[in-house]
C-alpha cells in the first residue's frame, strides 16, 4: 500500500519558466504588432498611438485604478463562465445578466429607505438586489434546459438581448427608472443614486477610485477555486458535467445541480452589474452593459476552466479596454480599428492556448 | 508450437503479410513486433483475451491506424494504407463489431451509400445482392427496411455491403457477439464460402468454440505480442487457450470457461440453501412504451426471491435495456409496479431506489455506471460521496483510503485510488462498478446487466464470485444476459425475454438449452416443448 499512496498524491508543482507563460505573451505582441502596423497604414502616428494606450493604462494612478474597475467586471462574468462550465453549461449570457443586475441595483439604491440605513447596508443592499437580479436571469435559462431541454447557449443568449432591451425601457419610461422630465432635453437616463449607496473608494481618494468590488472579487475568486477544488459541491458540478446520466444513477440531482450553476453564473453577472453601477457609472444609461458580459464571456472561455486564468484574462481586457478608450480620444485611432486589435489578440490568446496544450500532450 | 503448415498452403504467396509490426499509444504498446501472413482461401482467426490488441490489429490493417514499427506487404508491395478508403481501394473490406446502417433507409440504399455517384443503379444493385445470396448463402430482401430487421440479418446487410466490392481480404471483428446460436452457425457457413471463393478471411474471436469449427490457422495475441501460432486449431486448442490466458484450463472457473466454449457449462447450482422463499423483488405487469408508441417491454411480470439468481435471457434488444433502466430508476414505466419486498419503487428516483436498497450494474458501463473523466475512488463511492464530507468540504483523503480498502476487496488494479477512471482496463471497471454496488449497505437486490461483456477470463470468474457470495448472503439477483452459458451456470432460474415479452421461463438446466434458443428466436415454450415432445 506504500507505493500507493506515494502514486496516489500528485506532484507538488514547481514554478518553471514554460511555454505555458511564454507563448500567450509572444501571442499577445505579435497581435500587437500587426495592430500597429495597421494604425500605421491608416495614417495615425504610431508613436501617438502607443503613448496614449500607455496613459490610458499605466499613465496615472486614475488610469490604473479604472482599469482595475474594468477588470473586476470582466472577472466577475468569467468566474460565472468558469462554474456553470464545470457542469458543462455555456452561459453566454453575461452582457443580460449584468443589465438586471444594473436595473435592480439602480431600483434598489433609489429608494428612499435604503440610503438612510447603516452600517454600508445602503450600498450592500442594492449590491444583493443585483446579484438576486442576475441569478433570477440565469434560473430561467436553467429551468428551461430542465423542463424542454432548450440548450443553455441559446436560451442565454437570447435573455441577454431581453435583459438588454429592458434597461433601456427602464431608463427611456418616467414610470420606471428614468430621472424626472423637467425639459425636452432630459436625457433618457436615471437620477444618480445617492451619494451614500456609491461603492467606498479604497484610499478614500477620488484620484486613485480603487472600489471595494476589489476585495470583494478577491473574495469571490478564493471562494470559486476552493468550491471547484475542495468542495462536494465542485465534485459534483464536475460529475454532472462529464456525464450527467452517470451523476443522475448516482443520486445527484441534474436539475438541482444546473440550477444552481446558472444561477450562479447569472448572480456573478448581475453583480459585475451592480459594481459597475454602485462603483463608477452611479447613474443608469442606456448602453450601460457596453459589451461588458461578453468580454467577460471571452475571459471566461480563454481562462479554460482556471480560476486565475480568469483573473489573468480580466486583468488583460480591463487595460486594453481603457488603453483602446484613450486611443481613441487622444490619438484618435477609430473605435472600429480598436476593437479590430482586441480580437487579434483574443485569436492569437486562443490560438496560443491549443498550441500550449497539443505540448503538453506530448 | 508454431506448427508448419500444410504443403498446400506453404506454396501459396502471401496476400497480406505483417513484419514485426509495433503499435503504441503513448507509453503504451498495443502490439509488439508482430508477424503474421494472411493467405488466400484461408480462414485465419485471430485469439486473444480484451485488450490483446486484435482490434488494433484489425485496425492497422485497414488503415485506421498507423503502425510505428515493421512494415505491411500487400501481394508482395509495401502497403501503408492511409486510412479505410485506401484500404478498401486496394481489396480490404471489414465488418466492424458495431453495425454502420442507416435504420429507416432499405437494404439497398444502405449498400448503396458511400458506393455511387451521381444516379444510383438500384436495379443493378438489388441483382448484384441477388447473385451474393445465391454464392454466399446470404438471403436478403433488397427492400426491406433495415430498422425491420434482426441483429443478425443486420449483420448480413453488412457483410454483403463489403462483398460487393469483391474483396480479397475480408475482416470480421468479433462478428459472433451478437448473434444468436443458429445465427453463428450461419455465419461460419458464410465465411467458409468466401474463403473458398480465394479470398482471405481474417476472424476475430475470443470463443474457441467457433476456433474449432472452421479456423485454417490461429495467432493467439497475448499483451500485444503473437504468443501461439497452430495450422492445426483444432487439434491444439489446449494449447491455445493456455496461450491465450496464460495459465491452466482447469484451474479456471467453471462457469468463466463455459462462457469460453473452453468446458461444458456445469449443472448450475450448488447448495440451493440460500434460496429463502421470500419475495425480495416483485415486477408486476411491468410495460413501457417508448416516446413513439412502440412496445418496448410487454407485461413484465417476475419475483426474485431472496438468494435466488434469475437470469433474464434474450437477444440484445429484446427488452433488457429498457428493464434495467426502469428497474434503476432511470426511465418511467408505462404501466406496471415494482415492489422491494414491502416498499413500491415505483416511479421513484434512482437515489430513493438506491435507498431502498436496490443495486444496479448498467448494461452501458460508459453511460450510465460511470464517471470516466473522474478519479477511482470518486467512481467507488458516487453514490456515497455525502459520507465524505465535513461542512461541504470533501475528505479527499478518507475516500482515498476506503476505495484503496475497496480496491484490494474487489481485486481492482489501478495506479492508485487517484488514478483516472478511464485509465483502468475494462476488466478493473467493472469490478469497481460492481463493488460500488454489492457494497450498498442495505443491498437486498442486485440487477447485473450484461456484467461480464468485454471482460478477461480472470474478471469474468471475479465478477461471478461476487455476484454468488451476494446471493448467499440472501441478496436477490437478476442477471440480464445475453451470453446463455454465462445464465445457465451462474442462475438458478431463467426467464427468456423476446420483444419485450416472457416467452417462457425453466430452470438454468444445460440440458434445456435448445428450448431457452429456440424461445430467444421467438418460439413461444409451449410450442417449444410441444416440439420437444413430439
Amino acid at each position: 500500500m506504500t507505493a500507493l499512496d506515494q502514486t496516489g498524491k500528485a506532484a507538488a508543482p514547481r514554478f518553471r519558466l514554460r511555454p505555458a507563460l511564454l507563448v500567450p505573451i509572444a501571442a499577445v505582441g505579435f497581435a500587437a504588432l500587426i495592430g500597429l502596423g495597421l494604425i500605421a497604414l491608416i495614417g495615425v502616428p504610431v508613436g501617438d498611438a502607443i503613448a496614449a494606450f500607455i496613459d490610458g493604462t499605466v499613465g496615472s494612478a486614475y488610469s490604473i485604478a479604472a482599469s482595475i474597475n474594468r477588470s473586476i467586471a470582466f472577472a466577475l462574468v468569467g468566474f460565472g463562465f468558469v462554474l456553470a462550465n464545470r457542469a458543462n453549461l455555456t452561459n453566454v449570457g453575461g452582457e443580460g445578466q449584468i443589465a438586471v443586475g444594473g436595473i435592480a441595483a439602480t431600483a434598489v439604491a433609489l429608494d428612499g429607505h435604503v440610503s438612510g440605513l447603516p452600517l454600508g447596508l445602503a450600498f450592500i443592499l442594492p449590491m444583493l438586489a443585483g446579484v438576486v437580479a442576475g441569478a433570477l436571469w440565469g434560473a430561467i435559462a436553467a429551468i428551461m434546459k430542465i423542463k424542454a431541454g432548450t440548450n443553455e447557449v441559446i436560451s442565454t443568449l437570447l435573455l441577454s438581448f431581453i435583459g438588454v432591451w429592458l434597461l433601456y425601457w427602464c431608463v427611456q419610461s418616467p414610470a420606471l427608472l428614468r430621472k424626472p422630465m423637467t425639459s425636452s432635453a432630459t436625457l433618457p437616463e436615471s437620477l444618480e443614486i445617492p451619494e451614500e449607496t456609491k461603492l467606498p473608494l479604497l484610499t478614500g481618494d477620488y484620484s486613485f477610485p480603487l472600489h471595494i468590488g476589489l476585495p470583494i472579487a478577491i473574495v469571490i475568486a478564493v471562494v470559486i477555486a476552493v468550491v471547484l477544488s475542495k468542495t462536494i459541491l465542485g465534485l459534483r458540478l464536475r460529475a454532472v458535467g462529464l456525464n450527467p446520466v452517470a451523476a443522475n444513477r448516482a443520486g445527484i440531482s441534474y436539475a438541482r445541480t444546473v440550477i444552481f450553476a446558472l444561477a450562479a453564473a447569472g448572480g456573478l453577472g448581475g453583480l459585475a452589474g451592480a459594481l459597475m453601477l454602485l462603483g463608477e457609472q452611479y447613474t443608469l444609461k442606456d448602453g450601460f452593459s457596453s459589451g461588458y458580459g461578453f468580454d467577460g464571456l471571452v475571459a471566461g472561455l480563454l481562462a479554460r476552466g482556471s480560476v486565475t486564468g480568469v483573473i489573468a484574462a480580466a486583468l488583460l481586457f480591463g487595460f486594453m479596454r481603457s488603453g483602446g478608450i484613450n486611443m481613441e480620444m487622444v490619438a484618435e485611432v477609430p473605435t472600429a480599428l480598436v476593437v479590430v486589435i482586441q480580437g487579434l489578440i483574443v485569436i492569437t490568446l486562443a490560438g496560443a492556448a491549443l498550441f500550449i496544450e497539443r505540448w503538453e500532450r506530448k | 508450437m508454431s506448427t508448419t503448415s500444410g504443403i498446400e498452403t506453404a506454396s501459396v504467396e502471401p496476400l497480406l503479410s505483417l513484419e514485426a509490426i509495433t503499435k503504441r499509444f503513448g507509453s503504451f504498446a498495443a502490439l509488439s513486433d508482430v508477424s503474421l501472413e494472411l493467405r488466400p482461401g484461408e480462414i485465419h482467426c485471430i485469439l486473444g483475451e480484451n485488450g490483446a490488441g486484435k482490434s488494433t490489429l484489425c485496425n492497422l490493417i485497414f488503415g485506421v491506424h498507423r503502425p510505428d514499427g515493421g512494415a505491411m506487404r500487400f501481394r508482395g508491395v509495401p502497403f501503408q494504407p492511409s486510412g479505410p478508403a485506401d484500404a478498401l481501394g486496394h481489396g480490404i473490406a471489414m465488418v466492424h463489431q458495431h453495425f454502420s446502417l442507416v435504420p429507416d433507409m432499405t437494404v439497398v440504399d444502405n449498400v448503396l451509400l458511400g458506393r455511387e455517384r451521381g444516379v444510383l443503379n438500384r436495379r443493378q444493385c438489388a441483382a448484384q445482392l441477388e447473385k451474393l445470396a445465391v454464392d454466399y448463402g446470404l438471403p436478403l430482401d433488397p427492400d426491406a427496411k433495415i430498422e425491420d430487421l434482426s441483429v443478425g440479418e443486420r449483420q448480413r446487410v453488412e457483410i454483403v455491403k463489403c462483398l460487393i466490392r469483391d474483396p480479397s481480404l475480408f475482416v470480421l471483428d468479433e462478428p459472433t457477439a451478437v448473434l444468436l446460436p443458429d445465427e453463428i452457425a450461419a455465419l461460419l457457413d458464410v465465411c467458409r464460402r468466401v474463403a473458398s471463393s480465394g479470398r482471405a478471411v481474417v476472424l476475430v474471436t475470443h470463443k474457441l468454440a467457433e476456433i474449432k469449427k472452421i479456423a485454417d490457422r490461429v495467432t493467439v495475441l497475448r499483451g500485444g505480442r503473437v504468443v501461439a501460432t497452430s495450422a492445426t486449431p483444432a487439434a491444439d486448442i489446449d494449447a491455445l487457450v493456455r496461450a491465450m490466458i496464460q495459465g491452466n484450463v482447469e484451474a479456471l472457473d467453471s462457469s468463466a470457461a463455459s462462457v469460453l466454449g473452453l468446458a461444458p457449462v456445469p449443472r448450475a447450482r450448488r447448495d440451493r440453501s440460500a434460496i429463502v422463499k421470500t419475495e425480495a423483488l416483485q415486477i408486476d405487469g411491468l410495460t413501457v412504451r417508448d416516446s413513439q408508441g412502440v412496445t418496448r417491454l410487454d407485461n413484465f411480470t417476475l419475483t426474485v426471491d431472496r438468494g435466488e439468481i434469475v437470469g433474464v435471457a434474450g437477444v440484445e434488444g429484446n427488452g433488457q435495456s429498457e428493464l434495467t433502466a426502469v428497474l434503476s430508476g432511470m426511465m418511467a414505466a408505462t404501466e406496471g409496479r415494482i415492489h422491494l419486498g414491502e416498499a413500491e419503487l415505483t416511479g421513484l428516483a434512482p437515489k430513493a431506489i438506491t435507498a431502498a436498497g436496490i443495486g444496479i450494474v448498467p448494461e452501458d458501463r460508459h453511460a450510465v455506471g460511470c464517471v470516466t473523466g473522474m478519479s477511482l475512488a470518486e467512481n467507488i463511492y458516487l453514490n456515497r460521496l455525502d459520507e465524505f464530507t465535513r461542512f461541504g468540504f470533501l475528505k479527499r483523503s478518507a475516500l482515498q483510503r476506503e476505495a484503496a480498502a475497496m480496491m484490494q476487496r474487489f481485486d481492482v488494479r489501478a495506479r492508485g485510488p487517484a488514478a483516472t477512471f478511464s485509465s483502468l482496463s475494462g476488466g478493473n471497471q467493472q469490478k469497481a462498478v460492481l463493488a460500488r454496488e454489492i457494497t450498498l449497505p442495505n443491498l437486498t437486490c442486485l440487477v447485473a446487466a450484461q456484467p461480464t461483456r468485454g471482460l478477461d477470463v480472470g474478471a469474468v470468474a471475479a465478477v461471478y464470485d461476487h455476484i454468488r457470495a451476494a446471493s448467499a448472503r440472501g441478496v436477490a439477483i437478476l442477471l440480464v444476459s445475453s451470453e446463455l452459458d454465462e445464465l445457465l451456470s451462474v442462475a438458478d432460474r431463467i426467464v427468456v425475454l423476446y420483444r419485450g415479452r416472457i416467452m417462457g421461463a425453466c430452470a438454468a438446466d444445460p440440458a434445456r438449452r435448445e428450448d431457452i434458443g429456440a424461445m430467444m428466436a421467438g418460439h413461444a415454450q409451449e410450442h417449444v416443448q410441444g416440439n420437444v415432445h413430439a
